[in-house]
């Protein structure tokens, strides 16, 4: 699915409204992998939100191909969100009274996917299956929210500082899952990146700077490296 | 299909919800015992040949009308309002998971009408309460007879109780569930997930930096949990209403069915307060953990936690204790008000006692 965000404007607070998106317009085309790089602060994880339907902006209109989800109301909005996205918080964001296997179920059942097993397998918690998210290292509770999200074959995949709670070694086996990068050849899927780390740019096709809520550059990247070609 | 929203609420969390099945039961107890002999007795009304047996059937149908009014009153809007607010904050801490759910695209009504779980544990709590007032009824009917002065009552078993005693709780507390977490499911998704609270601004305004940390703790702690206020209150309401109330009915009624109502009102006042002290300590768990590992003493973390709800509770003593003297004496003087010609009644609160009614004939 073609995105294409236009003229997008967030502000927060009811008295001192601070402008986190300024007038923000961008395309992403299908099957592309992009990041969007920018300090912390600078309203990256505000527009990815407001990307996927997740947080409403004030004026300005989301189109996925042709669909504008911002005029969508809540149930229609969730109903979108099942049908096309996935995605990875830096808080992992899974269900803690339930075990690797159902967390990731939560994700296949949504849409009646029934070879989750084989994800689970691919993202390596393939012993893992019984653990409860307390009892995995960070690392591992990240590939179960990146199964979790596989499992849904989503359309458009959205992470959100994926390895901003990692290590170098564990961040980087996050970012070097073939599978992702797989699926990502097989499906075409889209893939937008969310980072303040400059190395990790690297890896995406497309780079979008963004300097305190607005868009300030967007580089191809003619060459994109592997995970273990950036520096940390 | 098996939808994740089913998992959501684990057996984990069932266990705790007993105390819920606890208070369930004990009201149901109380108030099937006394529906079922109103009933029975009230069918055996044209049998009463006698003058002291027509006095006992009436002074035991009034009697029993006081007791369903005041315990079952008692019970009813104690449990009505322990369940609903055990729900509530149950959902409230759990909105994090149904953020999840919702970002995933789980519909709110397919999350929401899992909620019905907490309706098996009162069912569970009412059917127990239900079997076991039938178990105890030979006993008790015996214990109300024993003048021998009404005919010999059967227990007779009334469908229409069950529905009442077992179905309507079940259903009812089904609904409130599912209503509440749907009303919760209605926030932005992005402050469920980020447990955000929407609307008003709840951070202390005039920050007086001249007050200690600890201070300050104590008072933000009410101010962010006021339901969590509001509960303990409620549940030392109840904690001095059902005290009231057992000993109330020591005087009222006979001294089995006295030492039974206070055993059962003992039972969930300390249940009651329980309930209201880990929840408590529950929602500020975080506080207190965080606290604990930079070294606050324990004993300065229950201060700072704990100490703001004390006059709270005070204050829910005080109106317990006079809510349930007000609703006995309403009852007494509602009931007994067209039953002049009872010679023995003559003062509200202690009424009749078989023995004292013995001797008066
Ligand atoms: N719910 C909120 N209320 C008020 N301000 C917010 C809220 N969420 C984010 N902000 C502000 O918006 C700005 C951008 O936040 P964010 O999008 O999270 O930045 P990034 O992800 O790039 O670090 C920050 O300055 C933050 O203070
Ligand atoms: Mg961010």
């Amino acid at each position: 699915m073609k995105i294409q965000a236009v003229n997008i404007h967030k502000a927060y607070g009811s008295r001192h409204k601070t402008e986190v998106l300024k007038d923000v317009s961008l395309t992403i085309s299908k099957g592309s992998y992009t990041v969007i790089l920018g300090a912390s602060g600078s309203g990256k994880s505000t527009l990815l939100n407001v990307l996927f339907g997740l947080e409403r902006c004030d004026s300005g209109s989301v189109l996925y191909d042709s669909t504008d989800i911002t005029k969508m109301n809540d149930s229609a909005l969730t109903a979108f969100r099942k049908e096309h996205i996935g995605f990875i918080f830096q808080q992992y964001y899974l269900l803690e009274n339930m075990n690797v296997e159902k967390n990731v179920r939560m994700g296949a059942d949504l849409v009646q996917n029934k070879q989750y097993h084989e994800i689970i397998e691919a993202v390596g918690l393939k012993d893992k299956l019984k653990q409860y998210p307390s009892e995995l290292s960070g690392g591992e509770q990240q590939q179960v929210s990146i199964a979790r999200a596989l499992a849904k074959n989503p359309h458009v995949l959205f992470l959100d500082e994926p390895t901003g709670a990692l290590d170098e070694q564990c961040g980087r086996q996050i970012l070097d899952l073939d599978y992702i990068m797989r699926l990502h050849q097989e499906r075409h899927f889209t893939i937008l990146m969310v980072t303040h780390n400059q190395n990790i740019a690297e890896t995406a096709d497309t780079v979008i700077r963004m300097n305190s809520g607005r868009i300030t550059e967007m580089i191809e990247n003619a060459h994109p490296k592997s995970a273990y070609e950036i520096g940390w | 299909m098996k939808s994740g929203g089913n998992m959501m609420i684990a057996l984990k969390d069932m266990k705790k919800l007993t105390t819920v099945s606890v208070i369930a039961c004990c009201a149901v107890f109380v108030c099937s015992l006394f529906m079922n002999y109103q009933w029975d007795l009230a069918s055996v009304e044209d049998q009463i040949v006698n003058e002291a047996g027509r006095m006992m059937f009436e002074a035991q149908i009034a009697s029993g009308k006081v007791t369903i009014g005041v315990t079952g009153g008692c019970l009813v809007i104690t449990s009505l309002i322990m369940l609903v607010f055990y729900i509530k904050s149950y959902i409230d801490t759990h909105g994090k998971e149904l953020g999840i759910l919702k970002a995933l695209g789980y519909r709110n009504i397919q999350i929401a009408k899992h909620f019905w779980i907490f309706a098996c544990s009162v069912c569970a709590g009412c059917g127990l309460g239900y079997a076991a007032a039938y178990f105890y009824m030979p006993t008790f009917y015996e214990i109300q007879n024993v003048e021998q002065l009404l005919p010999k009552l059967s227990v007779n078993f009334y469908p229409l109780s069950a529905l009442y005693l077992i179905l309507v709780p079940t259903l009812l507390f089904a609904l409130i569930a599912i209503a509440y977490a749907t009303l919760k499911l209605k926030h932005p998704v992005l402050d469920l997930l980020k447990n955000r609270r929407t609307g008003k601004s709840y951070r202390s305004r005039k920050e007086n930096s001249a007050c200690s940390f600890l201070h300050d703790l104590r008072k933000s702690t009410l101010r962010t949990k006021k339901t969590l206020v509001f509960f303990v209150a409620f549940s030392a309401f109840c904690f001095a209403s059902m005290v009231q109330m057992s000993i109330s009915m020591m005087d009222l009624a006979s001294e089995e069915m006295g030492m039974m109502i206070l055993n059962i009102g003992l039972i969930l006042a300390f249940v009651t307060l329980l309930l209201s002290l880990s929840t408590v300590v529950k929602g500020n768990m975080k506080t207190i953990a965080m606290m604990r590992s930079f070294g606050y003493s324990d004993a300065s973390c229950t201060k700072a936690i704990l100490g703001g709800y004390r006059i709270f509770t005070i204050i829910g003593f005080a109106i317990g204790t006079l809510y349930q003297y007000a609703l006995l004496k309403f009852m007494v003087s509602v009931v007994f008000a067209n039953m002049e010609n009872i010679p023995f009644f003559c003062s509200a609160s202690v009424f009749y006692h078989n023995d004292h009614f013995y001797r008066c004939l």
